[in-house]
């Protein structure tokens, strides 16, 4: 077998990833085991740190009931309504900072200070606003990944190598075809990596805007699980948010990033 | 053939800088580049614009294509003051300037999906352009995974695809190694005879002028003047040993006073 792996460098490849595998399934049984027998010798009642089982079937329970799937659906609309509505905003703001100086050294500079206000300062604001509906959710998660969007916006456009443009332009490109075939393209790699942000920054808003208002999300279910000392929910919802915040965030942004720059030849 | 004939028979210059004054506002005050020039370039003349990095040959090509304006005097093309860049002069840059997210066929044929070529197929044409600097075997291509030799060709054939009546060419051989260099020297002899376009080439190098150009305006100074008007009356393929061609060199040099002036001693 080892001299197998020295003459195959691919087989020996898939091992190692086999391993890695292995290794990473022992460390987290390892750690359920722990925290198992840390609650089962202390004997810490489950509302304040429930046994890692009590999770697995408020997992089982909540998914089964179907109250699970329906928070996560609905928190999904809310997000990806704020988000692609935050894009469209975000895109706009950006193209129009990086064509006109005199707005980007005016409304470019407060954006800047916007973005280092966390989402949740936006809460009271926002229900004051728009009462407590998913109005005021979006509105939070607009407010948050506008920011993000329009500045990536902005530096993809001003990164644009300006030979392409004149290239295009002596070519005969002008306008809609110039925007569409040359601008757009050009900011692709700079943007999607912005895109990813922002989405990053929306999942995070949408978390704190929805512990405050009614209706399923999974926000909701997560305050409802403290309103019942329900531990075992809280821990469930937390798990959620973050195992749907890493698939979207790092898989699936990261699949979209790497290929664009690859397509893009920036790698 | 030659440009000197050309001047006594048409009475229009094909292009014509009546003038030419152009300065650049920095924060220091005006960065004058060019200074009052004034010349004409006849039709399927092939000119070299020669002199030292910094003297305002690039900003001559940027003047003609319309993608800056004079600070004063006229840029005429056709009889008409240029307006605005398009597709009846295309320029070529010593970067390429080709698009990433195109493959090889792609970027030939984008010129020819703006509005002025909308009627006709594309792809067929950019094909027969593609044919014409032998990269059809390429045409699927990333534009990133070719040498630069054939990238250059890329962009003369997309340059060409649109038919312009003027081709501009910016050091389009400097990123060049000097047998791949020389090599496309020879294939763009061989497409402006073919195609007989107007061709004006900068360069700042004195044998590559005296290899390719029927007549050579030798630009020199801050800001740049026209030195010296060299028309080269010799037969191609050149020997640059010839005592005619030697002649004219001994003539520019004579007129380049400029300190940093570089040689061209590479061909």
């Amino acid at each position: 077998m080892k001299k197998l792996d020295k003459e195959q460098g691919i087989i020996k490849k898939d091992l190692t990833g086999m391993k890695i595998t292995l290794i990473r399934i022992t460390f987290f049984l390892a750690l359920f085991l722990i925290w198992y027998l840390v609650v089962a010798i202390t004997q810490i009642p489950s509302y304040i740190l429930p046994g890692p089982l009590d999770v697995f079937e408020s997992f089982y329970i909540g998914f089964i009931k179907g109250n699970y799937l329906i928070s996560i659906f609905y928190s999904m609309i809310r997000v990806l309504t704020g988000y692609f509505m935050a894009l469209g905003i975000g895109i706009v703001t950006g193209i129009l900072l990086a064509r006109y100086y005199f707005l980007d050294i005016t409304f470019g500079r407060s954006i800047l200070s916007l973005q280092s206000i966390p989402s949740v300062a936006w809460v009271p604001l926002a229900l004051l606003w728009f009462g407590i509906s998913d109005n005021a959710v979006i509105f939070i998660i607009i407010l948050e990944a506008v920011l993000p969007t329009a500045l990536s916006t902005k530096n993809a456009m001003k990164n644009i190598p300006s030979n392409l443009i004149k290239a295009a332009q002596t070519l005969g490109s002008r306008g809609l075809h110039l925007y569409k075939n040359v601008i757009i393209k050009a900011m692709i790699p700079e943007l999607v990596t912005g895109l990813r942000l922002s989405w990053a920054f929306a999942w995070r808003a949408l978390i704190a805007g929805e512990l405050f208002v009614s209706g399923a999300g999974i926000g909701q279910t997560l305050e409802l699980g403290r309103a019942l000392a329900d531990m075992s929910q809280v821990i469930a919802m937390i798990t959620t948010i973050g195992i749907i915040g890493y698939f979207t965030e790092n898989v699936f942004f990261g699949i979209i990033e790497k290929r664009v720059r690859i397509a893009w030849g920036v790698e | 053939m030659l440009g000197g004939l050309n001047n006594c028979f048409m009475l229009e210059p094909k292009i014509k800088f009546e003038n030419v004054v152009k300065n650049f506002k920095t924060s220091s005050g005006d960065n004058h580049i060019l200074g009052n020039l004034s010349f004409d370039i006849f039709a399927e003349e092939f000119v070299c614009v020669l002199g030292p990095s910094g003297c305002g040959k690039s900003t001559i090509l940027s003047l003609i294509a319309g993608l800056l304006k004079p600070s004063s005097g006229k840029v005429i093309f056709n009889s008409k003051l240029v307006e605005r860049p398009d597709s009846s002069r295309t320029l070529v840059f010593q970067e390429y300037a080709l698009f990433p997210w195109l493959n090889i066929l792609d970027n030939v044929a984008f010129g020819l999906t703006t509005k002025n070529h909308g009627k006709e197929k594309p792809q067929k044409k950019a094909m027969e352009y593609l044919n014409l600097v032998g990269l059809s075997e390429y045409k699927n291509y990333p534009v990133n995974q070719v040498s630069g030799g054939m990238r250059q060709r890329v962009a003369l054939a997309r340059a060409l695809a649109v038919e312009p009546e003027v081709l501009l060419l910016d050091e389009p051989f400097g990123a060049l190694d000097q047998q791949t260099r020389e090599n496309m020297q020879n294939e763009l002899l061989r497409l402006w005879m073919k195609t007989k376009k107007t061709v004006i080439f900068v360069t700042h190098s004195v044998d590559e002028a005296l290899k390719l150009a029927d007549r050579i305006l030798v630009i020199g100074g801050k800001p740049g003047k026209l030195l010296f008007d060299a028309t080269v009356a010799v037969s191609r393929p050149r020997d640059l040993k010839d005592s005619h061609l030697i002649n004219i060199r001994n003539q520019i040099l004579d007129n380049l006073t400029h300190p940093d002036f570089f040689m061209g001693s590479d061909i």
